[in-house]
């Protein structure tokens, strides 16, 4: 095989890959702004009238908020817990530290099934099912791995020199870790907030068990939508999503160059 | 090789911090680890209690599963789904890894982008895609009978082809990233050398990169077979109800026939199963390296 025809046969192979994997993501986002009733691509004409649809259906509203609050409570609290034990991870010796790390990551492999029916046989009796702090607490446990990950990329590039400056120079060493380090791993903290706000926000199964019932997250409307209906709403509420998963991607990105603008 | 790397100036500051420099480490993992057991551990070891003892301790749930045709039927759609998945994604994701490695600056930036924007779009919406483009009216049949290649719709929906078409471009991305990290650790000058040494460059792919490229490719395998096993969106919205996978049999006995016993003995099979070729993954590859966390 010659060169120029491996590079080719490269090029269209990754070509194909590439539309197989954009393809759908087009599709919906196309038929949220359809002004059809049905699900049909390529939409027949232009419209706002599903996101109008969503933007005046209480249900909707209330769904993208009790989704706002477990993903930022849940992100909240793998950042708190996450943080540190990242801290501990990188910079410390410590016995067993591959089966403790692997201990922190195991929740992103297990089934979500597993996750979800184990979560509601424990959180019944503790009065934890229904509410939006139960859901939080549960997705904490998925979005911890997330924020340990990214926070250790961060601390392992950071210098610390700087911060052996500050303590060298009088700085309490907590103090010199709040004021000096920190700041310069916040990017690689931020960028693991997003990750497990947004795996909260997609969460379907746990948020079922738990939150399934009455004041329902958004994954679980969706769910319960595309097994029902089949008008566009779906599919604006899905766009929703996407734009969220766009923006969010993009602040990620831009935080991850502006943390390379500032270690360099 | 240890998850989440040796640190690089190991007991820094540790004079400055005497006798509490000790406590310090468990300390700041204490609470992470704590949540977890709380939160995670405790429940998982409540659901396998609750599939031996509920009236009194017996074995009776799993006696029903492994004596059950419909189980045994639905572990196999189960294992031969997650298998073709794996076999395909990873011959998608393997170009496009490939394609990461060796080019550089705008290109790379740009197949990265299009690789992980679906990674953020939800998976429902993705297999929810499929269902509307695979439909008797939907673009494919249309483009088919456009073109004379059918005369009548094909019955694309509601069969394994749907669902693996779903579940392989939402794993691909996954995959992709795996794929990606372990070939940037192989050493291409290697394959430099091969080219001065007279091969040619495909010679150079075939007998030196795509050897020392085979444990990534174990390893991204592996990843995605544990995470397909447990796949229930796609399997519910696109698959035939004849064939079904397990993550939707203990949906069914949990929430429509509130069977606990018999749902949690389903979930503790597949939570064993996963398990052990999670810590499998872990003792080869160790699990951080997932989303490119460790080194890159």
């Amino acid at each position: 095989m010659s060169a120029t025809a491996g590079r080719l046969g490269l090029s269209a192979a990754v070509l194909a890959v590439l539309i197989y994997l954009i393809f759908p993501v087009i599709v919906v986002v196309a038929i949220s702004f359809s002004s059809g009733n049905f699900l049909v691509f390529p939409p027949p004409g232009f419209s706002l009238r599903w996101y109008e649809s969503i933007a005046g259906d209480p249900e909707w509203v209330n769904a993208l908020w009790v989704t706002l609050k477990v993903g930022s409570l849940s992100a909240l609290i793998a950042v708190l817990l996450g943080v540190p034990a990242a801290f501990a991870l990188v910079r410390h010796v410590i016995p067993a530290k591959a089966l403790l790390s692997a201990l922190i990551l195991c929740a992103l492999v297990t089934p979500p099934i597993v996750t979800a029916l184990s979560t509601y046989l424990f959180f019944v009796p503790l009065g934890l099912v229904n509410t939006v702090v139960g859901l939080a607490c549960a997705h904490a446990v998925s979005g911890m791995p997330f924020v340990v990950i990214n926070t250790s990329a961060s601390l392992r590039s950071a210098d610390i020199n700087l911060e052996r400056a500050a303590v060298i120079h009088g700085a309490h060493p907590l103090w010199a870790v709040l004021r000096i380090t920190l700041p310069i791993i916040s990017p690689g903290i931020v960028i693991g907030a997003i990750f497990a706000f947004v795996h909260s926000a997609h969460e379907l199964l746990v948020a079922t068990f738990v939150l399934g019932g009455v004041g329902k997250p958004v994954a679980v409307k969706i769910w319960s939508g595309v097994q029902a209906t089949s008008d566009p709403t779906i599919a604006a509420a899905s766009a929703i999503l996407i734009g969220l998963a766009i923006f969010t991607f993009a602040s990620a990105a831009a935080t991850q160059s502006l943390a390379k603008r500032r270690t360099a | 090789m240890t998850a989440l790397a040796e640190p690089r100036a190991a007991p820094l500051l540790r004079p400055a911090l005497s006798s509490r420099g000790r406590m310090l480490p468990a300390l700041l993992l204490l609470p992470c680890l704590a949540w977890i057991t709380f939160f995670f551990l405790a429940p998982l070891v409540l659901m396998c209690w609750r599939s031996l003892a509920s009236e009194g301790f017996s074995l009776e749930p799993y006696g029903v599963l492994f004596t059950s045709p419909l189980f045994t039927k639905v572990m196999i759609t189960t294992v031969r789904t997650a298998a073709i998945t794996t076999v395909f994604a990873l011959l998608l994701a393997y170009p496009l890894a490939y394609a990461l490695t060796v080019s550089g600056g705008k290109v790379r930036a740009l197949i990265l982008v299009f690789t992980l924007i679906p990674y953020w779009v939800d998976i429902i919406v993705r297999s929810f895609s499929w269902l509307i483009l695979l439909g008797d009216n939907g673009m494919v049949n249309k483009a088919l009978m456009a073109l004379g290649i059918v005369s009548a719709p094909l019955q694309m929906l509601y069969n394994p082809f749907s669902v693996l078409l779903a579940m392989v471009q939402i794993l691909l991305p996954l995959t992709t990233v795996t794929l990606f990290g372990a070939m940037l650790r192989i050493d291409r000058t290697l394959i430099t050398a091969a080219k001065i040494h007279g091969a040619s460059e495909w010679h150079a792919f075939r007998t030196v990169f795509f050897p020392l490229s085979l444990p990534g490719v174990y390893g991204a395998g592996l990843l995605v077979f544990v995470l397909a096993l447990g796949f229930y969106v796609t399997p519910a919205l696109l698959g035939s109800p004849r064939e079904t996978m397990i993550a939707q049999t203990i949906m069914v006995e949990a929430s429509q026939l509130l069977d606990w016993p018999q749902a949690s003995a389903a979930g503790a099979v597949l939570l064993i199963i996963t398990t052990s070729i999670a810590a499998i993954y872990n003792r080869y590859f160790s699990l951080d390296r997932l989303w490119g966390g460790s080194d890159k």
